[in-house]
């Protein structure tokens, strides 16, 4: 069960800082709600944790991340994960490739792309919302990603196009996203288009 | 002589043959007191969860048990590695391959047994088995059987990449299996280039599951003090099981024994050896206390046998009014990772080749191609008495194709292309021989019930106003009640089976056979052909299966072969029983035997009535010491019955549908089913198999599905997705009959509880596509679900106004 | 030992206790516990029916029910339908009508419909299989279970007084 994103967030900072954050994989994974980094191997290799809570239960993943490439004159890298959950019933691989455009000084844009497979019972009970779901996750990511760069002055932020930045999140909640995604999906029946 | 309504009453008495007797499994039943395998409780017992593997095809690099070890109430944790040292990691399968029993360093299917976790009830298990590490290194997955023959497929099977051969002749392909054919294909090819038409269809059995409400299970016991082997088992197959395990684990098959309780639906699901049930066995060997292990829904749907994924392509050659002059079927078959159903050693395919169905098709070629892939294995099972509805499904959906083409009636090309009452018994193209059948006056019965004539008409009315309506038929010809042992085997025991009857002083009876009941009624239904045969009344007569210390061996109950064979083994040994007891009456009455004559429930003397000995007099009179000279005390027997051929069920079935042209939601209207199953013993119960084999082909052909990912993942395997029809739902089935015995049965009974299912699927399939013939359509693969319904329809442009 | 609560309830007529985690389902205690094993486990998505019971006057599936929710109820099971040995008009219907094959799912399926008469004594055909849909049963295709289910109904009926 294969999902691919390709999104681009506008953020309010200089590339160059955008850039220093995303090269470094224990705060960028601090950014991703749920997940922990808990041991650097080497340069390019992380062990990590990605929790997921649904009401009462909740799903822990244990993995691996390994920094596949690294382009600092194109500000790009390329990252991929892979891990299972504690039962055993469920595993996932990741593929992501990002990369900061300047736009000016002050603005950026963070351009992802990412193939997230899924096996086991995640992919049995969870195939249908998997879109969905990886989409919210990767508007908390930006969220707590912006959160974490450093401050630019008022009124320099981006030209306002694209959707509004959401505030950040910590914890990956299964309940929130649910209501994220529901909502998302009654906005798009009933938003109007935009260009 | 007593008169018609004395004579009448002592038979009444009897409740044998062809009365609808009430069953007498129902009494535990209807309290809840049914004995089935999760219900044993054994002092010391453990419980057993399977680790199982979320990938359909990886390396195992590790596997971590620690966690699980010390988890409160878990005794032990068993892999492969444990297996190794008493060679249990692998095990022979019922179709000639063989089986991880734990993966041994890779695994092949998505949720495929790893590991198996001990505890003190259930929940400590499965705590457990959420506790066990397993380090897995994720492969390319094959879930496509059109790309496991392609040159760089990887290897599924490495630990068989070197055999040439797994039992069914050369391989062409790590991921082949086997290859095999039937008929004359020159002739067949000659018959196609020179008709007058021809047809061609490719035409997908989808993989569907048989579900029966119980799961599968055991609780095994071994005793270090006795080196005996107890296993309560869902087998449909108590016998042939217990000789597995007796290969399998070295114990002697004398200190093995296999008991068959009740069991909540067998469908063909319950006939392989699970790994589940080997290693519990193993477990109960090394701890030396029982062992339960109950699988889930989940695991039963996803890891049990499953049904069909038979790749078709249909072809038929005729001339211009239809008469069916070629045939030629060949389809590709996905097995799944191990080839495990049950197959006769000379029919991998099972009995495919009686495709020709109820037709006199003088040229006719069929081959099968079987591969591996990462699926779950598997392929014989859900009333198919194998693999006859795979083939059923194919001649009665080509038949249909034909009919368009030509633009003949379908009811009338069927009547054209009969093998009629005068060539029985008759030999198919294929090498079937049919032993009796009058496929005519079948369907006329069922047309003018139905007043098909009438039911054209309105569907041409209805097609003026872009209404869907379907007409669907199925004339088809069964084959069960394997079989003649020089043909029919399984790892090279005989398809024989058995019936051993004891009959006591004052009158009462056991009977015990080989064959094992899953809802069919065994127990009421051998006592009524024993109640017959011997003239005691059904109500002495105790039938017991299942337990193999007990019962006789037999190949157990699947494959529609109960009454063709165990039926026949009854018939036997109760006339054993008969002729000995003639010779004891004849000693008491002073006459020959030559002069007595059987009249119900009595021996008399001819021309002189009032001399009579009854059976219930004779039953004392073994016992004393009265007997002619030389004849041992007793009146018991026991019989093995190798019959001499299969037999061949049929029947007409008519399914009128109407299809939501917006929607695609096909509705049943009605559904009308004559089955002709030779001598009949139980009507109400006959009459019951029909509505649940009807039941099921409805499911199969409007909604069932095992759907895969391109990874190999489930995508439903639960409950959730896979289309279990409710009351609701479930139309109301019109039954009926035609007795045409089989002339080589002791009782020319034929065996019926498969036919429903084998004709009922294609008469719905052929009723949706009817529907939409008159557009175009000449197939549409099942199943049809209102989704897949509805695609056709916005295909075609009529879901709109 | 995990934290384990006594529950007591009245099951078929009789009081008892039990001990268990709070997550032990009904239907384990059923079963495991109080030996009553008439109600079965057809599934784990509470889908099949097999494990229902009368709970309260209810029907309830008792695998989606934990035991600690059962304090103080009043529960029956197929166990408690024959009374004094005579059985019950939907199990004397059962037999009769050869509304049962196998039997697994014979027990949710009577409890079912002792529910569904108690609340409509005189259901048609089609609120019949409306209220036993929740009863999935794989072997009879339902068509027999009806029938019983209609051939109890009449009796009740007519057993009670004018």
């Amino acid at each position: 069960m294969k999902v691919e994103l390709e999104k681009s967030f506008p953020l309010p900072a200089p590339a160059e800082a955008a850039w220093a954050l995303l090269q470094d994989v224990e705060a960028v994974a601090g950014c991703m709600p749920g997940a922990r980094i808990t041991e650097r191997v080497d340069a390019t290799h992380y062990k990590g944790t990605v929790t997921v809570k649904l009401g009462p239960a909740s799903m822990a993943f244990r993995g691996e991340v390994e920094v596949k490439e690294l382009d600092a004159t194109a500000r790009a890298l390329r990252l991929a994960g892979r891990g299972m959950d504690s039962t055993g019933t469920s595993g996932a691989t990741m593929d992501l490739h990002a990369r900061v455009e300047a736009i000016d000084a002050a603005s950026c844009r963070l351009v992802g792309r990412s193939e997230v497979s899924v096996s086991g019972k995640a992919a049995t009970f969870g195939g249908r919302l998997m879109q969905g779901v990886a989409e919210q996750v990767l508007q908390q990511f930006v969220a707590n990603f912006a959160q974490r760069l450093p401050v630019v002055p008022v009124g320099a932020a981006g030209d306002g196009a694209g959707a509004p930045v959401p505030p950040p999140q910590r914890e990956l909640n299964g309940l929130a996203l649910a209501w994220a995604m529901l909502r998302d999906w009654l906005r798009q029946l009933f938003g109007t288009r935009r260009a | 002589m007593g008169d018609m309504s004395e004579l009448q009453a002592r038979e009444d008495q009897l409740q044998g043959m062809g009365v609808s007797l009430l069953r007498k499994e129902d009494a535990r039943f209807i309290r809840g007191q049914g004995s089935y395998v999760d219900d044993i409780k054994l002092p010391g017992m453990l419980f057993g969860a399977l680790v199982r593997s979320p990938y359909a095809h990886a390396r195992i690099k590790g596997i971590d048990k620690s966690k699980a070890l010390a988890c409160p109430g878990v005794v032990a944790v068993l892999t492969a590695d444990d297996l190794k040292p008493v060679k249990l990691h692998w095990m022979p399968t019922l179709g000639g391959d063989v089986q991880a029993v734990l993966a041994d360093q890779k695994v092949c299917f998505q949720l495929q047994e790893v590991a198996m976790v001990l505890a003190s009830d259930r929940y400590a298990a499965a705590d457990g088995a959420a506790l066990v590490e397993v380090d897995y290194e994720e492969l390319p997955a094959i879930v496509d059987p059109k790309k496991s023959m392609a040159a760089d497929a990887p290897v599924i099977r490495e630990d068989i990449a070197e055999k040439k051969d797994v039992g069914h002749g050369p391989r062409t392909h790590p991921n082949h299996i086997f290859t095999w054919e039937a008929g004359n294909q020159a002739a067949a090819d000659a018959a196609f280039a020179g008709a007058a038409v021809t047809v061609r269809q490719e035409i997908l059995n989808p993989r569907v599951h048989p579900c029966p409400l119980e799961t599968c299970g055991c609780v095994a016991s071994f005793s270090k003090a006795t080196g005996n082997l107890t296993v309560y088992l869902t087998s449909q197959a108590p016998h042939i099981v217990r000789t597995v395990l007796a290969m399998l684990s070295g114990i002697p098959e004398s200190k093995i024994r296999v008991v068959g309780g009740d069991i909540g639906g067998g469908f063909g699901n319950k006939v392989p050896v699970y790994p589940g049930y080997v290693v519990a066995i193993v477990a109960s060997i090394v701890t030396g206390v029982p062992v339960k292990w109950i699988e889930s829904r989940i695991d039963n749907i996803s890891t049990t046998g499953f049904a069909r994924d038979y790749h078709g392509i249909g072809e038929l050659a005729a001339d211009a009014d239809g008469r069916i002059k070629g045939l030629r079927f060949t389809a590709l078959a996905d097995h799944g990772a191990f080839n495990s159903h049950v197959s006769a050693t000379k029919f991998p395919a099972g009995l495919f080749s009686i495709c020709t169905g109820s037709y006199a098709i003088p040229n006719a070629y069929c081959r099968v191609d079987a591969v591996y892939t990462n699926k779950a294995p598997g392929g014989v099972a859900y009333r198919c008495s194998l693999r006859v509805t795979e083939a059923v499904y194919l001649i009665e959906r080509m038949i249909d194709v034909l009919a368009q083409k030509l633009g003949i009636d379908k009811a009338e090309i069927r009547r054209r292309n009969f093998v009629q009452k005068e060539q029985f018994p008759y030999t198919t193209s294929l090498g079937w021989t049919l032993d009796s059948g009058d496929y005519v006056p079948a369907l006329e019965k069922v047309l003018k019930a139905v007043d098909y004539e009438g039911l054209r008409r309105e569907q041409a009315e209805k097609r003026a106003k872009g209404e869907l309506m379907g007409i669907g038929i199925a004339t088809f010809t069964e084959i069960v009640g394997a079989g003649p042992t020089k043909a029919c085997d399984i790892l090279g025991i005989g398809l024989f089976d058995s019936c051993e009857i004891r009959v006591h002083p004052t009158g009462g009876v056991i009977a015990r056979l080989g064959t094992m009941s899953q809802g069919q009624g065994h127990a009421t239904t051998y006592a009524q052909i024993i109640a017959t045969e011997l003239g005691l009344p059904a109500s002495d007569i105790v039938v017991e299966e299942g337990d193999t210390d007990k019962a006789p061996y037999g190949a157990g109950t699947w494959g529609s072969r109960s009454t063709p064979v165990a039926g026949a083994a009854a018939a036997k040994a109760a006339r054993k029983i008969k002729d000995k007891a003639r010779q004891i009456a004849a000693h008491l009455l002073e006459v020959g035997e030559g002069d007595l004559e059987w009249e119900v429930d009595r021996f008399t003397v001819k021309g002189n009535p009032g001399q009579a000995k009854t059976m219930k007099e004779l039953c004392m009179a073994a016992h004393t010491g009265n007997l002619p000279e030389g004849m041992e005390q007793g009146l018991n027997a026991v019989s093995y019955y190798d019959p001499p051929n299969l037999t061949y069920p049929f029947g007409a079935y008519v399914c009128v549908v109407d299809v939501d042209r917006f929607t695609g939601e096909v509705k049943v209207r009605r559904f009308y089913a004559l089955d002709d199953c030779g001598t009949r013993i139980n009507p109400m119960i006959i009459e019951g198999q029909i509505h649940g084999g009807l039941t099921e082909a409805f499911a199969v052909a409007l909604g069932q599905q095992i759907p895969f990912d391109e990874n190999g993942n489930h995508l439903g395997n639960s409950l959730m997705d896979y289309f279990l029809p409710t009351a609701v739902e479930t139309p109301r089935w019109e039954t009926d009959h035609t007795v045409t015995p089989s002339p080589h049965h002791p009782l020319g009974a034929k065996g019926v509880a498969e036919s429903p299912h084998v004709g009922g699927i294609p008469c719905i399939s052929n009723a949706v596509i009817d529907a939409f013939a008159h557009l175009g359509v000449t197939h549409m693969d099942m199943p049809h679900s209102a989704w897949r319904v509805w695609q056709q329809c916005h295909a075609l442009g009529i879901d709109r106004h | 030992m995990a934290n384990k609560h006594v529950v007591s309830f009245t099951l078929n007529g009789k009081e008892v206790d039990v001990a268990v985690e709070p997550r032990e389902l009904l239907i384990h205690t059923l079963r495991e516990r109080l030996l009553h094993t008439g109600p079965h486990i057809g599934c784990e998505t509470s889908h099949c029916g097999a494990c229902t019971v009368d709970l309260d006057g209810m029907s309830v599936k008792s695998c989606t029910m934990l035991t600690v929710q059962c304090e103080g109820a009043s529960m029956v099971t197929i166990e408690g339908l024959e009374q004094g040995g005579v059985l019950h008009a939907l199990q004397q219907a059962f037999h009769e009508h050869h509304g049962l094959q196998c039997g697994y799912c014979t027990p949710g399926m009577i409890t079912r419909a002792y529910r569904l008469l108690q609340e409509n004594p005189n259901p048609s055909e089609e609120e019949i299989r409306y209220w036993i849909s929740g009863n999935l049963c794989r072997c009879t295709g339902y068509q027999n279970i009806v029938k019983a289910v209609q051939a109890a109904a009449q009796k009740l009926a007519a057993a009670q007084p004018a």
